[in-house]
């Protein structure tokens, strides 16, 4: 089946802390806007996949009492539990059958509802873990960075410098939540400590955001667009919970990654892919996601940030947009990624645009310690 | 019940306790106009420009039209009787709903029946969730005219409906 | 065309009202492996895995990624698909989807419910959380303890499927008597279903109808139980599904259309636009989509048998209707003449439906699952006599605004 599909068509809230517009509104905007991006009407979708979830949205069956805003009515629909990525990738597959032609994907988390820190605590295994009453989602990212420094004597300086570079990127891009054009490496060093060694300014922060995209099958896409974005490759896996995975790499990230770079032709991402955008919840991650990437060898992540090769104009930019750091609507936060990466494609990113753009590549993670991962690889013509 | 019953060995149980928390969620402000209206007996609901379809309680956004249900109009407090659900009398002690007895409460009394219902006002394209008052169970039926009882002191918020009777005569 | 697929293996497990006798982890890994075993494949060979139950009535939130290592998850594509009701239909039709887009080879779709594990009081009132934010949003604007407890305390005991059945009853002729002989009928069907919940080998209608009335016109023998199961089917692609399965069973035709909520309330408390929640415009849209997929004309004709989301017996006959099954308004009567039997023209539910067995999560994927055993003629004591060749599966779910169709065949012509 080598049918080739497209994005044609996107759109993104402001992602804030506390919206002050319920769910419906929000996902209504981002619907609306995606339509109107793409040029086409709600009659002309085919099937429409969403992501969020019952426990940060506050009730069950959650996707009841937004799906008409997210404009479903009478229309083949899903809904996935986890990032925006994931409905990415059943939308896909729904278009690679060839029952379908036009599919919009859309996912948002309003954090502000319910602490999305809080929840983490649930995904914990109830009958050991949670019973201690002490991991949550940064307790066991804390977990985790400690092992990776330790590993592979990473400073908390070299963490720092992750943060810096995507916060100062943010503050360019206008949807991004949290904007600090000029923050300094001992700002974040000095910010608020959580668990050692995460703080305030290395983890994202708690958004309210939704963003919505359209794909299409070739024939459609063209149509619709001269500047479809095709995905040319993609991957997804899941690691072993906590306890039983190796926490200090990103196992299944790599093998992910090497599903969608096969997919897409890639044999060298450094030399293949132009932009990168990542979703990286805690700045430490990030060091590890260009590991998982195959951009540098094991443990050698810290050379990419000192070096500078991943900022903002650099040789392979990463998380030009600000990144998750920037703005982390949770379910939002990975198909957030996928539109930034497009917008680079599309030469749309206006204020971080890197020229010539390519290739680029999206990534979505889900669960503590980044326990799943998606990889997108996007080309442009 | 002689239903068939299994006998399965038990194995641990390990109990916990951990408090959901607070959700802070959000809403429109469209109850709120909806219940000013209430002050002056008028029901009112909104309108999608596009289908012209009248919702009542009101609500934001039209499904079918994928718009905003920008306008608004008034409905009658008279209506129809679309779809409705008898309780059993009711009997202090005998039935706990979210843990309260509605004898107890008040709500009902001794030996009467509950009977919630949804209603289509006169003008109105939507079912209103409410309940009869003032009829017995056997003169209920679907189709039925009903008119709202208003409280008699009206305070501007969703008590003022009381529920709704039997047009008679 | 999407290329051909067929379930080639199914797995449950025993549901009862409390398996205090196993963990989720536990409760998921005997149907998925169960399900792997009839299939004759081993953990290596899945390709990929999709999960689903609902996760607020466990207590766990995200239960895939604990439970995962018990099912083969790691270093695997594992995609958590929730719907409510439908969530098994979501699940199901999921699988297929992973498989016909080319992607992946065979597949693992597996959905579960272990409602004892938390305080909540079964399935029927952790429904209510649906409106949770909406509720609250009406209270805050007056409603009051007695305006809430009376419409939404007496329709929450037997589920706003009350509302329904009272519409259909009006337009239909349709009686109470008829829900007394459904109900009756699943729980002498479920006997012979060694998984399901509530087996009671010679129920009668007259049994049925000595039970306490709840809300007119549902009595207490009316309604489903809240069960702790799990359900897992494995999904193949066509070459693979014929060297694995003796008889595959093809999946023909698949829809899953969602309509405007269809009872009680919106987000923040509005209004909602449908005036008959029998009507299931939904239901109706779905079938169509999915026989015109399978090539079917005439689904009285060429259904062999139906698997009809039913936890309450007012939606075996109506869905049965919105599905082709039988005229508009008239299934009460070929439930009288013993159509829907197992010597029947249109044997529904015989294994009970979801009036015997309900794990939320896992219901709506028993219906492709039963359809499946007969297709595979592994149903064994409730194996219908006559060759079926093609079977529908239903299910419902949300604000009775999500519908799943499934149709099944024995061959792909």
């Amino acid at each position: 089946m080598t049918k080739r599909v497209a994005i044609v068509g996107y759109a993104q809230s402001n992602h804030q802390y506390d919206m002050p517009v319920p769910r419906e509104d929000m996902v209504f905007e981002v619907v609306r806007g995606t339509l109107e991006d793409a040029g086409i009407t709600r009659e002309e979708l085919d099937t429409i996949i969403s992501a969020s979830t019952d426990f940060l949205d506050g009730r069950t069956i959650s996707g009841v009492f937004y799906g008409m805003a997210a404009g479903v009515y009478l229309k083949e629909e899903s809904r996935v539990e986890e990032d925006g990525t994931l409905a990415l990738y059943y939308a896909f597959m729904r278009i690679l059958t060839g029952i379908y032609d036009i599919a919009l994907v859309e996912a948002h988390t309003q954090g502000s509802v319910f602490n999305p820190h809080q929840v983490s605590f649930y995904t914990l295994d109830p009958l050991f873990d949670r019973q201690f009453n002490l991991l949550n989602d940064i307790a066991t990212a804390a977990l985790q960075a400690r092992m990776y420094m330790n590993k592979y004597n990473a400073s908390e300086e070299e963490i720092a410098m992750v943060a810096v570079k995507n916060l100062t990127n943010a503050a360019s891009n206008p949807h991004a939540h949290r904007k600090m054009l000029d923050i300094t490496l001992e700002e974040v060093l000095n910010s608020k400590l959580y668990y050692d060694p995460i703080r305030e300014l290395t983890m994202s922060p708690i958004s309210d955001g939704a963003c919505a995209l359209i794909l299409a099958s070739e024939e459609k896409a063209k149509e619709i667009t001269d500047n479809p974005v095709w995905i040319l490759g993609v991957g997804s896996c899941q690691d072993g919970y906590i306890r039983d995975r190796n926490l200090h790499k990103l196992e299944s990230l790599q093998k992910a990654a090497q599903r969608a770079y096969e997919m897409a032709g890639i044999k060298d991402p450094v030399t293949e892919i132009e932009v990168l955008e990542v979703s990286e919840r805690f700045a430490h991650e990030e060091l590890m996601i260009y590991e998982a990437l195959g951009l540098c060898r094991e443990g050698k992540g810290k050379v990419l940030i000192e070096e500078g090769i991943t900022r903002k104009y650099g040789r392979l930019p990463v998380n030009p947009s600000g990144g998750a750091l920037g703005a982390d609507p949770v379910c939002a936060t990975g198909l957030i990624r996928v539109i930034e990466a497009a917008k680079q494609i599309k030469g749309e990113a206006n204020g971080y645009q890197h020229p010539h753009v390519c290739r680029a590549l999206a990534h979505g993670q889900f669960g503590l310690c980044a326990q799943k991962n998606v990889v997108f690889v996007l080309g442009g013509e | 019940m002689p239903y068939i019953k299994e006998e399965r060995k038990e194995t641990l149980s390990v109990e916990g306790e951990w408090a959901y928390g607070a959700y802070e969620y959000k809403a429109n402000k469209l109850l709120d106009e909806f219940c000013q209206g209430l002050k002056e007996r008028k029901l009112i609901g909104s309108l999608c420009p596009s289908c012209g379809k009248v919702i009542v309680l009101p609500r934001a956004i039209c499904g079918r039209c994928h718009r905003k249900m920008t306008e608004r109009t008034t409905v009658s407090d008279k209506g129809t009787v679309l779809s409705y659900i008898v309780s059993p009398p009711m009997v202090k002690g005998k039935y706990k709903m979210f843990g309260v007895d509605p004898v107890e409460l008040g709500i009902v009394k001794e030996g009467e029946s509950l009977i919630p219902a949804n209603v289509r006002f006169d003008g109105s394209d939507s079912p209103f969730n409410t309940l009869i008052l003032n009829a017995k169970p056997e003169e209920v039926n679907i189709g039925m005219r009903v008119k709202v009882v208003w409280k008699k002191e009206l305070a501007g918020n969703l008590s003022d409906i009381e529920g709704v009777e039997p047009i008679r005569g | 065309m999407p290329r051909p697929v067929a379930i080639i293996g199914c797995g449950q497990t025993k549901h009862s009202s409390r398996r205090r006798d196993t963990s989720q982890a536990e409760l998921v890994a005997e149907a998925a492996w169960n399900a792997m075993e009839d299939a004759n494949v081993t953990p290596e060979e899945i390709d990929a895995i999709v999960v689903g139950n609902m996760q607020g009535f466990g207590g766990v939130a995200q239960p895939d990624l604990w439970i995962g290592d018990w099912i083969g998850a790691p270093e695997k594509p594992v995609m958590r698909i929730t719907t409510g009701g439908t969530t098994g239909g979501a699940v199901a039709q999921g699988g297929y989807y992973h498989v016909a887009s080319g992607l992946h080879n065979i597949v693992l779709a597996v959905a579960w419910e272990k409602h004892s594990d938390s305080k909540e009081a079964g399935a029927v009132t952790g429904l209510g959380h649906v409106g949770f934010g909406a509720q609250m949003n009406l209270l805050r604007c007056g409603m009051g303890t007695r305006g809430f407890i009376a419409t939404a305390g007496v329709g929450a005991a037997a589920g706003v499927a009350v509302y329904q059945a009272m519409h259909y009853m009006h337009r239909s002729g349709c009686k109470i008597e008829h829900f007394d002989m459904i109900a009756a009928k699943s729980r002498r069907n479920a006997a012979k279903n060694k998984y399901a919940h509530l087996q009671w080998p010679d129920c009668t209608p007259e049994d049925i109808a000595k039970t306490e009335m709840v809300a007119y016109p549902f009595r207490y023998g009316h309604i489903c139980p809240a069960s702790d199961g799990a359900s897992a089917l494995i999904f193949a692609e066509g070459s693979i599904a014929r060297k694995k399965a003796k008889t595959p069973a093809w999946i023909k035709g698949l829809a899953s259309i969602t309509d405007e909520e269809n009872q009680i309330m919106s987000e923040s408390g509005g209004g909602i636009g449908v005036l008959d929640s029998s009507e299931q415009i939904g239901a109706r849209i779905a079938a169509q989509k999915a026989y015109k997929m399978a090539g079917i004309e005439d689904p009285q004709k060429e259904i062999d048998l139906a698997e009809i989301y039913q936890p309450f017996p007012s939606q075996e006959l109506i869905f049965a209707e919105k599905l082709g099954l039988f005229d508009e308004g008239k299934a009460w009567i070929a439930l009288e003449k013993g159509e829907t039997d197992i010597n029947g023209r249109m044997p529904c539910d015989l294994s009970g439906g979801v009036l015997a067995t309900n794990a939320i999560g896992s219901a709506a994927l028993q219906r492709i699952l039963e359809c499946a055993l007969q297709i595979m003629g592994k149903a064994e004591e409730h194996q219908a006599p006559k060759k079926i060749r093609t079977a529908v599966a239903h299910g419902w779910g949300g604000s009775t605004n999500y519908n799943t169709v499934t149709v099944l065949g024995a061959s792909l012509d």
